[in-house]
């Protein structure tokens, strides 16, 4: 290839990208060290001074516990749930792809849409859930103010776990149908059982697929705003606070904008560093041989 | 033997049992939405389980004009579809090159743009908003666009260079043998190649980017330039003083809904096929 058409072709989308996530992305480490509203009105240099306030902000600090909640007990319903199906849809099940479009379907559908829906599930006194339990009988468990403070965070969990999982589980499956068939079958002939063979075969087998749904679940974590933002609705409640929801509140605020950006920007890098740390994480822990096919 | 015939006919029964409930919410949640959107906001809260008695479309004539999702669905049409054009338009060339091409740091590069989906999008809120800012594109279509097209890259371009780099090179060589320019090579032989890759990526970024609003949310002010996302998000904000109006907020949602589940419907393997290319290869 000629080195004009190599150039020609490279050039808008590598300039595009550096331009507008690259240069953003390392000013982001400069905006951090100033306290700054962005308008160019007095922008003080603070040094460290953001971080060292994150660091005693409770309400930052809250905002990283749910991120923690979310990344290890979402994660492990998403990834158990994921597995599951993955086991039950290789068991042999007739409809497999219908089955896997149907789990995987609420991705495809707006966030928005989405927590509208669970806010009408949860919703105090006439939501679906309460209506529900008061079909059943189930007076006491009916009057659960699921949207009060203390409940709040686990009901958008639930629905987080329910989009969560479909995602993963098509990821997982098509992992799992890479195995070769033969190894099942001669695992089969040799009399293993189904656990045996799942934990033998299925898991070692899959260990890459394995890493990368696991890295691919905790930067998706550590980045969370849009499911839990949209379900607080307006005036979120700080129980749904992620740091990424606190960045954006810092900066942009609600009703009335605080425009803290340097301190917001702050809450970025934060989010930066525990990504990298996340995936070095992850990658180191969970090394192992690759099991060569 | 009896036994164990009565064991797997119980364990196969557990299978559809537990994968088709799942999969029975997924069609619910659909239905219901669509559902309540043709309820009067009173039946719906009286019995949210029960068929509208007489259909309304009351709430999508009121929702389309007065709630201005009209233009709602106008500016994310616009915006969505030139994004996904202009994506296209710089990420296949450059992704053939990255695949195909043979020239020094061709790797480093190619690990340079895709480390670009490590970046979490908070990140970058502030910036963003700082430079658009200062080309005086916030709180413009344009300037969401853009942003939409240099975010979007990364994941395309990985994809992309994926399937590149499974077509066959013999073509190509043949190619090449009867005269053909490299630019002849890309244009009527890798590209129609490529095609169904090519649609496939185009598809995940229309679903992604009609989806999205946390960066319409950082980048867009003015009422009349929301996206959809992002009316259905105001509806909601000004329900807490108008008092819910749930059945109208229902027939936004099905408003932007409708197209990426019909895309759904026509196109899953596809999609499925291209996710899990992408994630898992």
């Amino acid at each position: 290839m000629r080195r004009r058409m190599i150039v020609a072709f490279l050039a808008p989308a590598v300039g595009l990208y550096t331009v507008f996530l690259v240069a953003p992305a390392i000013q982001a480490f400069y905006l951090s060290l100033f306290q700054t509203s962005g308008f160019g009105d007095q922008t003080v240099w603070l040094g460290l001074g953001n971080y060292v306030k994150l660091w005693s902000d409770t309400v930052f600090w809250r905002s990283l516990y749910n991120m923690a909640i979310i990344m290890f007990v979402g994660g492990v319903f998403i990834f158990g749930l994921a597995f599951v199906f993955t086991m039950l849809l290789n068991s042999g099940m007739w409809g497999k792809k219908l089955f896997r479009a149907l789990i995987f379907m609420p991705n495809i559908i707006a966030v928005v849409a989405i927590t509208t829906f669970w806010s009408f599930v949860f919703m105090p006194r006439y939501g679906l859930l309460t209506s529900f339990l008061k079909e059943l009988g189930l007076a006491s468990l009916a009057t659960t103010a699921w949207t009060a403070p203390q409940n709040v965070f686990f009901s958008m969990l639930v629905g987080l776990v329910w989009i969560s999982t479909g995602f993963f589980t098509i990821l997982i499956l098509a992992g799992a149908d890479k195995i070769p068939t033969d190894m099942f079958e001669a695992a089969r002939l040799e009399g293993a059982s189904n656990l045996q063979i799942f934990t033998q075969i299925t898991i070692p087998m899959m260990w890459d697929v394995i890493i990368i749904t696991l890295v691919l679940w905790a930067t998706q974590a550590i980045k969370m705003v849009e499911f839990p933002y949209a379900f607080g609705g307006p005036n979120i409640d700080q129980n749904l606070y992620t740091p990424g929801i606190y960045l954006y509140i810092m900066g942009f605020g609600q009703r009335e904008p605080v425009y803290a950006l340097g301190y917001a920007t702050a809450i970025g890098v934060v989010l930066f560093v525990l990504t990298v740390l996340a995936i070095v994480a992850i990658r180191i822990l969970l090394r192992r041989d690759r099991v060569e096919f | 033997m009896r036994s164990s015939q009565i064991v797997s006919f119980l364990k196969r029964s557990a299978s559809y049992l537990v994968v088709g409930f799942w999969s029975i919410f997924s069609v619910f949640f659909v239905l219901w939405i669509i559902l309540a959107s043709l309820k009067k906001t009173r039946d719906l809260f009286g019995s949210p389980w029960s068929l509208p008695d007489n259909p309304v479309f009351g709430n999508y004539v009121k929702t389309w004009i007065s709630n201005r999702f009209g233009d709602y669905f106008l500016n994310s049409f616009i915006v969505v579809n030139v994004s996904v054009v202009s994506i296209l338009l710089v990420s296949v060339p450059a992704a053939y090159v990255l695949s195909r091409g043979n020239f020094r740091g061709q790797r480093a590069l190619s690990n340079f743009i895709a480390s670009g989906m490590g970046v979490p999008f908070p990140l970058l809120f502030v910036p963003l908003f700082v430079i658009m800012a200062t080309l005086r594109l916030i709180d413009t279509l344009t300037g969401l666009t853009i942003v939409y097209v240099a975010l979007s890259i990364p994941f395309t371009i990985y994809v992309l260079e994926g399937f590149f780099s499974s077509l066959p090179s013999e073509l190509e060589s043949a190619a090449i043998m009867d005269g053909c320019t490299d630019f002849e090579v890309f244009r009527w032989v890798m590209l129609p190649l490529a095609a169904p890759g090519i649609a496939t990526v185009a598809i995940l970024n229309f679903i992604g980017l009609w989806n999205e609003y946390q960066l319409s949310l950082v980048l867009i002010n003015s009422p009349e330039k929301r996206t959809l996302s992002l009316g259905i998000y105001s509806l909601i904000t000004s329900m807490q003083y108008s008092g819910g109006d749930w059945a109208g907020l229902f027939a936004g949602v099905t408003i932007v809904m409708v197209p990426t589940i019909a895309l759904f419907i026509a196109l899953s393997e596809k999609m499925i096929s291209g996710i899990t290319m992408g994630g898992v290869k």
